[in-house]
């Protein structure tokens, strides 16, 4: 008699997951998120450091002020991000030596950090990098990057592990995107302005809060670099720790 | 056929290697515990399911009641353990009117490895079972390959370690029904605070000797929303209209019905 | 400076020194004073394979690194010169990184370059060939050919042939000798004179207006509309397409910037004009 019971089993398609022997990324979790105002940038991003489902710190910065009334961050992998943002700040204490403590320009610092993301162009940083300062004129500027350097000058971007949910809640709020003037029946798009710090912090807190609310990767604390013409500053403010 | 349809089992590894991932079902990383107090038990759960790194539901409920007296808490894929113990509800109730007696945890138990292990695995089901019957207070635990354990506490789920760490710590033997729930609550607390799989409230319910089982829905709330910085209010007319249309659904008729004016009065209820 | 510093030191005895200048030669600044990049590979055998592995979506959706793609760009020569237009959204898988990409690199004011497939790599080559041309303008005291230009971009591109770009791309510019010239080179080596190109993933969407329309003969008002045209029409079918039109006009001049078109805006005022897109409501 049959006594095995038929089953498709033996000829079952096996999918051989790829083996990776050389691994040198993992994902650090987190969240970073910058706007430009008129004459005033922000730089924000929460304090957490996680691997897997653990914590590795509920406080660990990850936006530095690099000189220059600069300010930059590096999200992803932590270790690639802090490689980058120490060789920057390296190449630039360089640049002031060789040139008698000139200001390094945002524009130049913005290309500069291009050239060394795409120095790794077949060994990418794991990270997604934003800057943010004044620019020539005194007008707040961000700049976003992809991991091998193509980057972009930009209102606002949200980078990291929950730049899908804060991204669109910012084109909403600070590009106005979809949004009309009542009465024109769609035809007249609400009028763009600069924001004040004021309503920008707000967002900010907002945008981290509910991030944290939805993100398990993101809480613990909320640190904020604000540039303006005098100077760098900085804001906390703690965040949901579950 | 009963049971689960494995028809598209090869299409799915198949679509896998060409590219095509699965769908994810909502996993819930999870704390679950359960701790014997003298004269009962007491189990506990978090409230956070998550699909990948997003909180799917921050406020679930993951205590799942299997007869009046027994309950259990449930970790891994949220729909297994959902349908496993709606199942198993169902036979012990069953079960109970065939032999005419209450229901036992350990035919809870049997009846759930055996369902588990018959599919080896593939049901992701981690269950705290714990409840009063006739032979007094029990607490186990089964694996989703069938496998179960026994023990004074346990705990289930990604903050399982979290969670261990405070009932090793904690644990002493015929604890008083406060301290075994205090305890189970801490524990919890620990894994939605040091596990990211697990977050938002504490949910518990307890189990003693002689008296009805009590669920403490929402036992702590340590992570209550905080109030937004600025109002999101939109103005009316802001969102463009495209296009409009209203249809008629249903027929409606009007009719008007008139009274009397001395039947008026004779409505009147309180003039 | 180095050289006169060794001149009056002893550099042996001289501490500090020693070590500002192992200090110096340990950075790589040396190499950006030097035009050739350097590029730092992975430490082990197959450093394609690993790139592969990492970065590539196409093969490994769930790669971590998902670098920026997708695009329409398209450039065609015609009585007036050369109409140049793209469109301006970057993807990373599904997630549109951005709609406001300039996907046009200006090489110099005479000399145009397209973007498709990695934006990193266009961005930065293009940028790079920006700067081989001033190079050749200084030495030769005349300006570039397009046929020189592409070919200084075609031979870099094929030297790391295989190791992993993606690049398609359209130099575009106007000499004396050469007139308005097209030039298409892309990442596997590929260098192509012509007359109209269309590059991307919504390529075949702007072919499809593009060659129904296209005359030599087009006046330049006409020739504008044409590829902002062709542009909607594959931002309109192509999902990985989008966010707003960038045009140009190259002439014996040099090039002229003919505006930013919000593929939003343009979409219903081009439905209403042409009685077209009739499949779309509103």
């Amino acid at each position: 008699m049959n006594s095995t019971v038929a089953s498709e089993y033996s000829s079952e398609v096996h999918s051989t997951p790829i083996e990776h022997r050389f691994n040198p990324y993992s994902d650090n979790g987190g969240t970073v998120l910058g706007i430009a105002g008129e004459d005033f940038a922000v730089l924000a991003g929460d304090t957490r450091q996680v691997v897997g489902y653990s914590i590795n710190s509920r406080y660990e910065p990850k936006i530095f002020n690099v000189g220059d009334d600069i300010v930059m961050t590096a999200n992803g992998f932590a270790a690639d991000g802090a490689a980058l943002i120490d060789k920057f700040k390296n190449q630039l204490k360089w640049y002031k030596f060789d040139h008698n403590g000139k200001k390094l320009s945002i524009k130049s610092a913005a290309r500069y950090i291009q050239h060394l993301l795409y120095g790794k162009r077949f060994f990418p940083y794991y990270v997604s990098t934003l800057i943010a300062g004044l620019d020539e004129e005194g007008k707040g500027a961000v700049y976003s990057y992809d991991p091998v350097g193509s980057y972009e000058k930009e209102q606002c971007r949200a980078g990291g592990a929950a730049a899908s949910l804060i991204m669109p809640f910012l084109d909403n709020q600070v590009n106005f995107k979809n949004q009309y003037v009542p009465g024109t029946d769609g035809k007249e798009k609400r009028p763009l302005r600069y924001l004040s710090l004021d309503e920008v912090l707000q967002l900010v807190k907002d945008a981290f809060s509910s991030a944290t609310e939805r993100h398990i990767q993101v809480g613990d604390g909320l640190e904020i670099f604000i540039v303006t013409k005098e100077g760098v500053r900085v804001e906390y403010y703690p965040l949901k720790r579950d | 056929m009963p049971g689960l349809s494995f028809d598209n089992y090869q299409r799915n590894h198949f679509l896998t290697t060409r590219g095509y991932g699965q769908p994810t079902a909502t996993s819930t990383g999870t704390t679950i515990v359960g701790c014997k107090f003298k004269g009962g038990v007491v189990i506990a759960a978090d409230t956070r399911a998550t699909a990948g790194p997003i909180v799917a539901d921050k406020n679930c409920e993951k205590l799942h009641r299997l007869a009046p007296k027994i309950w259990c808490a449930g970790a891994g894929t949220a729909a297994d353990t959902e349908m496993v113990t709606q199942l198993i509800a169902s036979n012990l109730e069953l079960h109970s009117l065939h032999q005419n007696s209450q229901p036992r945890v350990i035919t809870a138990l049997t009846m759930l490895k055996q369902h588990l292990f018959k599919y080896q695995g593939h049901l992701g089901a981690y269950l705290i079972v714990a409840g009063v019957d006739p032979t007094g207070a029990h607490l186990l635990s089964v694996q989703a390959h069938g496998s179960t354990d026994i023990g004074q506490y346990q705990s289930l789920g990604s903050g399982s370690l979290a969670a261990m760490a405070v009932l090793e710590s904690h644990w002493v033997p015929d604890m008083s029904k406060e301290d075994a729930m205090k305890l189970c609550a801490d524990a919890i607390e620990s894994g939605i605070w040091n596990d990211l799989g697990s977050g938002s409230n504490v949910d518990l319910c307890v189990m003693e000797v002689g008296k009805d089982a009590e669920l403490y829905r929402n036992h702590l709330t340590p992570n209550v929303r905080s109030e937004k910085a600025r109002s999101y209010k939109f103005a009316r007319g802001t969102t463009a209209v495209l296009r409009e249309s209203i249809r008629d659904i249903l027929d409606v008729e009007e009719t008007v019905i008139t009274f009397g004016s001395a039947s008026v009065d004779a409505m009147e209820v309180d003039a | 400076m180095n050289s006169i510093a060794q001149k009056y030191t002893h550099t042996n005895n001289n501490r500090i020194l020693n070590e500002i200048t192992s200090a110096r030669d340990g950075l790589a600044s040396t190499h950006q004073l030097e035009l050739a990049p350097s590029i730092q590979l992975p430490p082990i055998s197959q450093p394609t394979d690993f790139l592969r592995a990492h970065t590539d979506d196409a093969t490994n959706p769930d790669c971590k690194i998902k670098i920026a793609h997708g695009t329409t760009t398209l450039a065609f020569r015609f009585q007036g010169g050369i109409i140049v237009a793209v469109d301006s959204r970057a993807t990373q898988g599904n997630w549109i990184a951005s709609q406001t990409v300039k996907k046009v690199i200006e090489i110099n004011p005479f000399l145009l370059g397209t973007m498709a497939g990695g934006a990193a790599d266009c961005q930065y080559w293009e940028t790079w060939l920006g700067t081989q041309c001033r190079l050749h303008e200084l030495r030769e005291k005349e300006r570039i050919s397009v046929a020189a230009a592409s070919k200084i971009l075609g031979n870099l591109v094929y030297e790391y042939k295989g190791m992993g770009l993606s690049m398609g791309t359209m130099v575009c510019g106007y000499t004396k000798k050469e007139g308005p010239t097209i030039y298409y080179v892309d990442s596997d080596g590929t260098r192509l004179k012509g007359d109209l190109f269309c590059v991307g993933s919504g390529q075949t969407f702007a072919y499809g207006v593009l060659d129904s329309e296209y005359k030599w003969d087009l006046t330049i008002e006409e020739a504008l509309y044409l590829g902002k045209r062709s542009i909607l029409a594959a931002t309109h079918r192509d999902a990985y397409s989008g966010g707003s039109v960038n045009l140009f006009h190259v002439a014996e001049e040099g090039w002229v910037f003919h505006g930013n078109h919000n593929v939003g805006d343009i979409f219903y005022d081009i439905k209403e004009k042409e009685k077209s897109f009739n499949n779309v409501d509103g």
